[in-house]
């Protein structure tokens, strides 16, 4: 479960996030949406210990992430945008590494590792060290290393940027798989197809706060537009999420 | 084209510039006026030789210039090496190179953006090092303006061209062999030289330049004295173009003058022209990833069989292993282990070298070694323990949001670096003292100091590394040319000194006592002595680390 209350973070001037308040249930899939700038990776790196908030507060199954990070992190998976690893070390040495690092015990390792690399095709490239990776493949890496240790939160910041039409399956089905297990899952992304049908709930974010909040339906009725688009098809998210952002875009020109 | 290439870099400069807050331009300022000083102190040096040299009968008036050819070439040496490996990382690693590979440019113009960056890199340092040089030169041998003028003026295009040689080295090794591997054969090979020259330099003893006794023959002295350096090389077209043009034969010096200049041009326009096939081939073959050949899998690490047997804990383990890999695959690492050793055979063969004859002489210089052996060892950790946490880089996120504390990160950072260094310390230390014959005393004081100094640089060296981490940076000089470096470095040296201030009292009376017999310490200066001691280390320990993780733990990515 993930409780944000009052979460608000500034740069000097900006405010990058603005009194947020949210709570996503255990076996949830929250869907976190906004145009760029809007504070999404900010609240996502707040909520993994990133960064600190500058008021307000995040906690991760009870645990708040200022007070008791070590313990926040034990239970919490982030799979960033942008996949940085060490460029020195070896696939499978790199899940080994995070195994060791989380605790995950070395007979569990040995008997998921294999699996995972298999699952996402890495078993050829498992030796190689990471430097040689593509941005898909690390992305992929970073995902199986989320897989091993069985979070209880995961954060998930545009996963599925650079994977393949394959694995983007796959780790649709992980998220849900994962959700349906018990884990709270918090997901930004760009893609409005795969937020509609993935999440339980929709949040958007607008100049660092959050416009909207709730379920596909929810949100389609409280657009201009109704829950038809007009030209004989339902409202889509991307309606949707034009319909609330854009206005406010032209409106503040 | 060119002007917009030209202009991006002045904007960037310019940016930087205006967007610097007050403490970075201190600190820029503190860097010019160091850099200045310690040119400063080079120019004085250099006068003191070479006006020895000029001084000597009947050879006087040959020696400088023999001396000037000799660092003239060796310095066109280290350019051309230092233009070969600025030139595999600029012209084929650098950040913006897939977006103007991307754009409507020339190979060519690509090309000689990067060129000029290489060879800018890679050659004002010792440029800027030769310029007290030949401000010296000029007054022992007491030239007018001009030769100042011509000088400087020639030393552009000759440091050109020395960066030109690396750079057409490094576009035919990318041509022929274009993987990324060839990078770090060139780091190790281009190292390797470095610390070749670096240790023939001293090897060859240039302190025989002023003996001619020390040459079997002495019409072999004169002959040698008399013969150019290599002839046919850009540094005697320097070296003997300038001597020519003091001596008021301007003839030679045009044909010396025009050949270098024209051999830049030359140089540079045939770089650019053959760019046009050579670096496409060399940039894209950069860009494979290297292969690590047979699929290994999983080697159980030395580390977690210890974290096993409870001789370590989970953590650590597991950082030392990951470390240990990085480490042992990073060439560039393996260069610089080389070139500790070499520092140390050096350090140690001058120390053997020196013309000490009295006992006590040398037992002086066995505890003034003390702050020599730590400015060795605080460099050794300006290169590895102070760059540790920056050296995360990118990847930092991963072990920011595990569930590892920073604090156990430093301490494995701080493991990992005090063995090594704790080494070098105590072997040049004791090894010195061996070829010092110092006496027992100072033995063991020198060992205690350099011990417990090698742990407080560590300790430094992480701390402040941790208050002032760069995770973004391209290359690892960034991080040890740093402000962060440039404190880190100014503390090391300010311990030492206090250190020596400290020793002094009881080092005083040792000696005192060995020409007195009636020479009694006064205990209360001792025990102040022991207690300034043990307050200094605990600063140095205990405040760099509190700082660092502090900083650290507030660090946001």
């Amino acid at each position: 479960m993930i409780e944000i209350s009052g979460l608000t973070k500034r740069f000097g001037d900006l405010t990058a996030v603005d009194n947020l308040n949210l709570r996503v249930e255990k076996g949830e899939v929250l869907g976190f949406l906004g145009p760029n700038g809007a504070g999404k990776t900010t609240t996502v790196k707040i909520m993994s210990g990133l960064m600190y908030p500058t008021a307000g507060s995040v906690k991760l199954c009870g645990i708040d992430i200022v007070q008791n990070p070590v313990e926040a992190k034990r239970i919490t998976a982030l799979v960033p945008d942008e996949p940085f690893v060490y460029p020195k070390l070896s696939g499978v040495e790199f899940l080994h590494f995070t195994g060791d690092l989380y605790g995950v015990p070395a007979d569990e390792q040995e008997r998921r590792i294999p699996e995972l690399l298999e699952m996402f095709d890495l078993v050829p490239w498992q030796s190689e060290l990471l430097e040689s990776y593509s941005h898909g493949m690390r992305q992929k890496l970073v995902i199986a290393t989320m897989l091993l240790r069985k979070p209880k939160v995961v954060l998930l910041d545009e996963p599925m940027v650079g994977l393949d039409p394959k694995s983007a399956r796959m780790v649709k089905t992980i998220i849900r798989d994962l959700a349906a297990a018990g884990a709270t899952v918090f997901m930004c992304t760009h893609i409005l197809e795969i937020a509609e049908k993935l999440c339980d709930r929709i949040g958007i974010m607008y100049g660092g706060k959050m416009i909207e909040l709730g379920t596909m339906a929810t949100l389609r009725a409280k657009t201009s537009q109704g829950l038809d688009a007009g030209d004989g098809r339902r409202i889509s998210l991307e309606d949707v999420f034009l319909d609330l952002t854009s206005d406010r875009q032209f409106s503040s020109l | 084209m060119m002007p917009v290439l030209l202009k991006r870099r002045l904007q960037s400069s310019f940016n930087s510039f205006v967007s610097m807050q007050k403490w970075e331009f201190f600190v820029r300022m503190s860097f010019m006026a160091a850099g200045l000083a310690i040119l400063c102190g080079m120019y004085f040096w250099f006068y003191r030789v070479l006006n020895y040299l000029y001084g000597i009968s009947i050879i006087g008036q040959l020696l400088p210039w023999k001396l000037s050819s000799m660092a003239f070439l060796l310095m066109f040496s280290m350019v051309s090496i230092s233009g070969l490996i600025a030139a595999m990382t600029t012209l084929y690693y650098s950040y913006d190179l897939k977006f103007l590979f991307s754009s409507p440019l020339s190979v060519r113009r690509i090309f000689f953006d990067k060129t000029v960056e290489a060879s800018l890199y890679s050659s004002w340092t010792l440029a800027a090092v030769m310029v007290p040089y030949i401000f010296a030169l000029g007054r022992v041998i007491g030239a007018g303006l001009f030769f100042y003028i011509y000088f400087l003026a020639l030393l552009v295009p000759y440091v050109l061209l020395g960066a030109a040689f690396g750079i057409m080295l490094s576009l035919g090794l990318m041509y022929w062999f274009p993987t990324s591997r060839t990078r770090d054969i060139v780091w190790l090979l281009g190292s390797s030289a470095m610390i070749g020259a670096y240790m023939m330099l001293r090897f060859v003893q240039p302190e025989r330049l002023t003996r001619p006794d020390a040459l079997e023959v002495v019409s072999k002295y004169l002959q040698y004295l008399q013969a150019p350096t290599a002839k046919y090389l850009p540094s005697w077209w320097l070296v003997g173009g300038m001597q020519a043009f003091h001596y008021g034969r301007y003839g030679d010096f045009a044909l010396c003058a025009s050949g270098l200049v024209l051999s830049v041009f030359a140089l540079y326009g045939l770089l650019v022209y053959f760019s046009k096939w050579a670096y496409m081939k060399g940039f894209s073959g950069a860009q494979e990833g290297m292969r690590q050949g047979p699929n290994k899998g999983f080697v159980e690490p030395l580390e977690r069989k210890m974290i096993y047997t409870g001789m370590m804990e989970t953590v650590q383990g597991t950082l030392l292993w990951k470390d240990r890999k990085l480490f042992m695959r990073d060439v560039r690492y393996w260069s610089q282990g080389a070139l500790i050793l070499a520092i140390m055979a050096v350090y140690l063969f001058s120390i053997r070298q020196l013309p000490l004859d009295s006992g006590d002489l040398k037992s002086l210089i066995s505890f003034l070694n003390i702050s020599v052996a730590g400015f060795v060892v605080a460099s050794i950790g300006l290169r590895f323990t102070f760059p540790s946490i920056s050296l995360e880089g990118k990847s930092f996120w991963i072990l920011r949001s595990s569930p590892v504390s920073l604090r156990s990160v430093l301490k494995e950072k701080l493991v990992l670096w005090t063995l090594p260094s704790f080494l070098v310390g105590t072997v040049l230390v004791a090894w010195s003292n061996v070829l010092l014959g110092a006496d027992a005393f100072i033995s063991i004081l020198s060992l205690f100091t350099i011990a417990v100094a090698s742990i407080a640089f560590c300790f430094m060296g992480v701390g402040l590394g941790a208050v002032f981490p760069r995770f973004n940076v391209e290359n690892i000089h960034q991080i040890e040319s740093s402000a962060g470096g440039f404190i880190y470095m100014a503390a090391c040296i300010g311990y030492l000194a206090l250190v020596l201030v400290i020793e002094s009292y009881p080092v005083r009376y040792h000696f005192m006592g060995r020409f007195y017999s009636n020479a009694s310490p006064d205990w209360r200066l001792e025990s102040l002595c022991a207690l300034a001691y043990v307050a200094l280390n605990a600063v140095a320990i205990v405040l760099p680390w509190k700082l660092g993780l502090k900083t650290l733990e507030s660090c946001e990515i």
